[in-house]
């Protein structure tokens, strides 16, 4: 088979794959993962629950802040994505970071990080017991490596992001390939939506 | 009249010959590209990004690196599978081959600079020493460049 042929047939895969996905750039998880719902502390140092986001649209990362690469390589492209939004809709959609890191991610640390993303983006956690209930509800993991010599350790936590709408329907996971533009693209068309049905309800 | 012609023609074709052999040499044997460190707050961990061109033709390793204004700097890759992110520290440091050039960048390796000694800020410079195998001298004190964490 000829190479330009083989380019022809993955494009066409790949054309494929996005038509059977409504064409998002993430996954769409529309009826696959209940509706949110957690007990945890939020970086105020308050128990809080789903109610926190107000019936807001929700964005929401697992990850740690002694996590140098991907977590703030992962926040920096949402923050930059929810600026790309249109009013009303950037104002509209709440930042969420959970760190599954309790031990290291007091009130203040995770305050101190996620002020340094966005004021829009809330700083929570939990105990263990929280923490995997509300992990294994969206079906993801994370874990904790050995600890080093000098008391540190590497924690393995999900790369993707999950959005929620305003009911607290989840509706999409933003792997951690997508782009700003991307990212921006998905988000706008999931909020437009949900303003729509807003409007005519 | 001719004779000067004459010399002016050998210096003009010296001078591009001197030119061009410059041109042709790299250099540096090792070359360091964007050196930056991104700023976390809170005394969490930041990351160090950079490219690593070596234009030698035997192949180098970077077996180390460290700051004075660091407690400890580690050499990581981050590594996504099945939706799940893990770091994984470079053992064997990491082989830049005859040639070629490696990127230390967002999402892949990185320096991961662990317990900042004091508070930096963005635009700040600083000293990170970095250990090569196979080339001498072996360290090479490389200025970074603090960047916001919001930069890739």
């Amino acid at each position: 088979m000829n190479p330009r042929r083989i380019a022809l047939i993955a494009a066409l895969l790949l054309g494929l794959t996005a038509c059977g996905d409504e064409s998002w750039h993430g996954k769409s998880i529309e009826g696959l993962m209940p509706e949110l719902e957690f007990e945890l502390t939020a970086e105020s140092g308050e128990t809080v629950t789903e109610s926190v986001f107000a019936g807001r649209p929700v964005a929401l990362y697992f990850g740690f802040t002694h996590c140098p690469d991907i977590c703030p390589t992962t926040l920096a492209r949402l923050v930059a994505a929810a600026r790309r939004l249109p009013e009303p809709l950037r104002e509209e959609l709440q930042l969420a970071f959970v760190s599954v890191d309790p031990q290291r991610d007091g009130p203040r640390q995770l305050s101190d990080y996620t002020d340094a993303f966005s004021d829009r983006m809330v700083g929570l956690t939990g105990s263990q017991r929280q923490l995997k209930a509300f992990t294994r509800r969206y079906r993801t993991t994370y874990g904790y490596e050995e600890e080093r010599s000098d008391g540190s350790y590497n924690v393995s936590h999900s790369s993707a992001i999950f959005v929620f709408d305003a009911s607290g329907e989840p509706r999409l996971m933003l792997l951690d390939s997508l782009g700003v533009a991307e990212i921006a693209a998905d988000l706008e068309r999931l909020l437009s939506r949900e303003a729509r049905n807003a409007d005519n309800a | 009249m001719k004779i000067v012609s004459g010399v002016l023609l050998v210096i003009v074709l010296l001078a591009g010959a001197v030119w061009w052999v410059a041109d042709m040499t790299p250099a540096e044997p090792l070359e360091i590209d964007n050196p930056r460190i991104r700023l976390v707050p809170g005394g969490a961990p930041m990351a160090g990004y950079f490219t690593i061109a070596n234009h030698t033709d035997s192949p180098i390793r970077l077996v180390s690196a460290a700051s004075e204004a660091f407690g400890h700097v580690m050499i990581h890759r981050t590594i996504v599978s099945g939706g799940d992110a893990r770091m994984e520290h470079q053992d064997s440091g990491v082989l830049v081959a005859a040639g070629e050039t490696v990127a230390f960048a967002p999402k892949g390796l990185h320096l991961m600079l662990m317990g900042a000694r004091r508070e930096l800020q963005v635009g700040e410079d600083v000293e990170v020493v970095l250990g090569f195998e196979g080339i001498e001298p072996a360290e090479h004190s490389v200025t970074f460049t603090v960047v916001p964490v919001t930069s890739s």
